[in-house]
């Protein structure tokens, strides 16, 4: 039976829209770090909400990365509070955009269903420019950086929260 | 009364529950219906544009981001029309690879739209989520088995989203025996948990309502398996043909309130494509226990009511998993992993049954196997007139409903076909954000 590793790290979107690849990118980049590392699982996917609630299934600590589009400065990248992925804005749409059935819903099911991890975070890196074709802009690319940088400091805290957890067994 | 007062005029602004984003225009004087109108949001796909000039292998990984949903339905159907460009015909054990990939998705597919899409429509929720709190065990059933559709994607392609280990000719490698065997137990618990979803979702109230009775039946058709990986286009009219005779019976337009093409057939009319399609033209082809199951509930090929695809996903189901662990159960890792393939100059066309229904792709190449054209019909682009007149026609006959029932009744309908006009993008469209 495989054991899942306590960490994992899901990226959202697709290379085909720009921007939308922001968080390839980012997963791209702690590749480097944690490719080898079997306490950190990287998963592409592309949103669909079954498969993410999946995806970080038997992970104590799960950080979601995907482009998002919130009017903050492009190429920013921010936190954002997975209880709110669902909700609406004051012209009824949702926070959650593209897909309806996404990220926030996935939040939504797990917890319905009692799947969710003990520590979901969201990190959102602001894309702009979601047009059809491949490469990030400028601005992205330099969120993509930003956000790794971020997220690798974040993991090895994580990491080492595990060893200290380990070391007193 | 008034002539304004007859008028009604209703719509779905964005329609929930399908895969993108699409909404519904209908419009109805003194009881008739004047327009129904699926709307559809997305930008068009620049896929065709794009695969021009690349590699003649490309396609494969390219088009299979066009959708999150069903990628291997569009890897294999670029697949087949490149091999036929290079006269490549893949080894029976190759072949059966693919059939088992494609099994995978077809579980996927299928077990998502029936449990988080259609069935809150019959069971009365505002969706999935809020279903789970009545249905809790159903929808764990539901997710265990997607969850095996996703381990068979990846055994054999690679990744469970996205495959990358197919290729044209086979595969980059093939998976290891220890790794298909892993997959029997749980196959074997699929097959009964799928008989149990036929058998639930058998039970849902059905709405009374029958397919337009001039509309035309399309599915693949295969000599003796259902047509998954079918070779030959037939229907209810009598067609018969191959996939390089596709643009001889077939055309797609565009109309002016979707971005989206429309199929027609050139000899007149909408056609169907999916689930319903599939059954009625092969149902004397699925597995053993899914062709029981069928009688037990009452399916036929007479079946002509679109709110029952529901019923016939899940004996796809039935018939993915049967098919899924025979192959698993009888497979030794073949000699070879792909078979070569030399590119050359030329056309192609090839085909799949996605599980929404028939995906057709055509390449041309040059001499060096770049690709100088590509063109793809996928199926919802297909069904779109037919769910339009289907749409009309419903209403017709449910006038006497309120706005909102109807509306309802609409989004129900038109998640029969459980259209995917666009999975090529997701990201976040924030208004609010918090740190």
């Amino acid at each position: 039976m495989t054991v899942s590793p306590p960490v994992t790290v899901i990226a959202i979107g697709n290379p085909y829209r720009r921007d939308d690849g922001a968080a390839a990118a980012v997963l791209a980049a702690l590749r480097r770090y944690f490719g080898d590392d079997a306490r950190v699982r990287l998963v592409e996917l592309d949103g669909e909400s079954v498969r993410l609630v999946q995806a970080w299934e038997g992970s104590s600590t799960v950080w979601i990365v995907d482009a998002v589009r919130s009017g903050r400065p492009f190429g920013s990248f921010h936190e954002v509070d997975p209880t709110r992925l669902a909700d609406l804005d004051d012209t009824g749409a949702r926070l959650g955009g593209g897909h309806l059935m996404g990220l926030g819903e996935a939040v939504e099911l797990a917890a319905a269903l009692g799947l969710m991890p003990p520590s979901l975070r969201v990190l959102g890196v602001e894309g702009e420019s979601f047009d059809n074709g491949e490469g990030l802009s400028a601005s992205t690319q330099q969120g993509v950086a930003a956000a790794a940088d971020f997220l690798v400091a974040e993991l090895i805290d994580v990491l080492a929260t595990l060893v200290g957890r380990d070391d007193r067994r | 009364m008034t002539h304004e007062h007859r008028a009604r005029r209703f719509g779905v602004e964005a329609l929930t529950r399908v895969e993108g984003e699409g909404g519904l225009i209908v419009e109805v004087h003194e009881g008739e219906v004047v327009d129904v109108q699926l709307r559809i949001f997305e930008p068009p796909r620049f896929f065709e544009g794009f695969l021009v000039g690349r590699e003649y292998t490309e396609p494969v990984d390219i088009t299979a981001r066009i959708c999150g949903i069903c990628p291997v339905a569009y890897q294999m159907s670029a697949c087949h029309a490149l091999e036929a460009v290079c006269g490549v015909e893949v080894d029976r054990a190759l072949r059966e690879l693919r059939h088992l990939l494609y099994c995978g998705e077809w579980i996927e597919s299928h077990v998502l739209h029936i449990h988080l899409l259609h069935a809150p429509d019959f069971l009365g929720y505002p969706n999935g989520i809020a279903m789970a709190a009545d249905h809790r065990a159903e929808l764990e059933r539901g997710l265990r088995l997607k969850k095996l559709g996703n381990r068979i994607v990846e055994v054999v392609g690679g990744r469970a989203v996205h495959p990358v280990n197919v290729r044209v000719g086979g595969f980059y490698r093939a998976p290891s025996v220890s790794a298909m065997q892993e997959l029997v137990d749980e196959l074997r618990w699929a097959i009964d948990a799928a008989i149990d979803i036929t058998r639930w979702v058998s039970t849902f109230p059905m709405p009374e309502h029958q397919l337009p009775h001039e509309t035309v039946l399309v599915s693949l058709q295969h000599p003796t398996e259902y047509p998954i990986l079918g070779e030959r286009l037939v229907s209810t009219t009598g067609l018969d043909i191959t996939a390089d005779q596709y643009l001889d019976h077939f055309t797609e337009e565009h109309v002016e309130h979707s971005t989206a093409l429309h199929g027609r057939m050139l000899a007149g009319g909408d056609y169907l494509v999916g689930p319903l399609a599939r059954f009625v033209l092969n149902s004397d082809r699925l597995s053993p226990r899914a062709a029981a199951l069928a009688d037990e509930v009452g399916l036929t090929a007479a079946e002509r009511n679109p709110f029952r695809s529901i019923i016939v996903r899940a004996i796809e189901t039935v018939h993915a998993c049967e098919v899924a662990l025979a192959i698993v159960e009888g497979y030794s890792v073949p000699t070879r992993s792909a078979v070569p393939v030399t590119p050359r100059a030329g056309v192609g066309c090839g085909w799949s049954e996605a599980p929404r229904g028939l995906l057709w792709h055509r390449y041309e190449l040059d001499g060096d196997g770049r690709i100088v054209h590509a063109r793809i019909v996928p199926p919802t682009s297909q069904n779109q007139p037919c769910i339009e007149h289907d749409l009309a026609h419903l209403i017709e006959h449910s006038l006497h409903l309120d706005d909102q029932a109807l509306e309802s009744l609409c989004e129900q309908a038109v998640r029969n076909y459980d259209p995917c006009i666009s999975c090529a993008t997701h990201f976040l469209d924030m208004r609010i954000v918090r740190s």
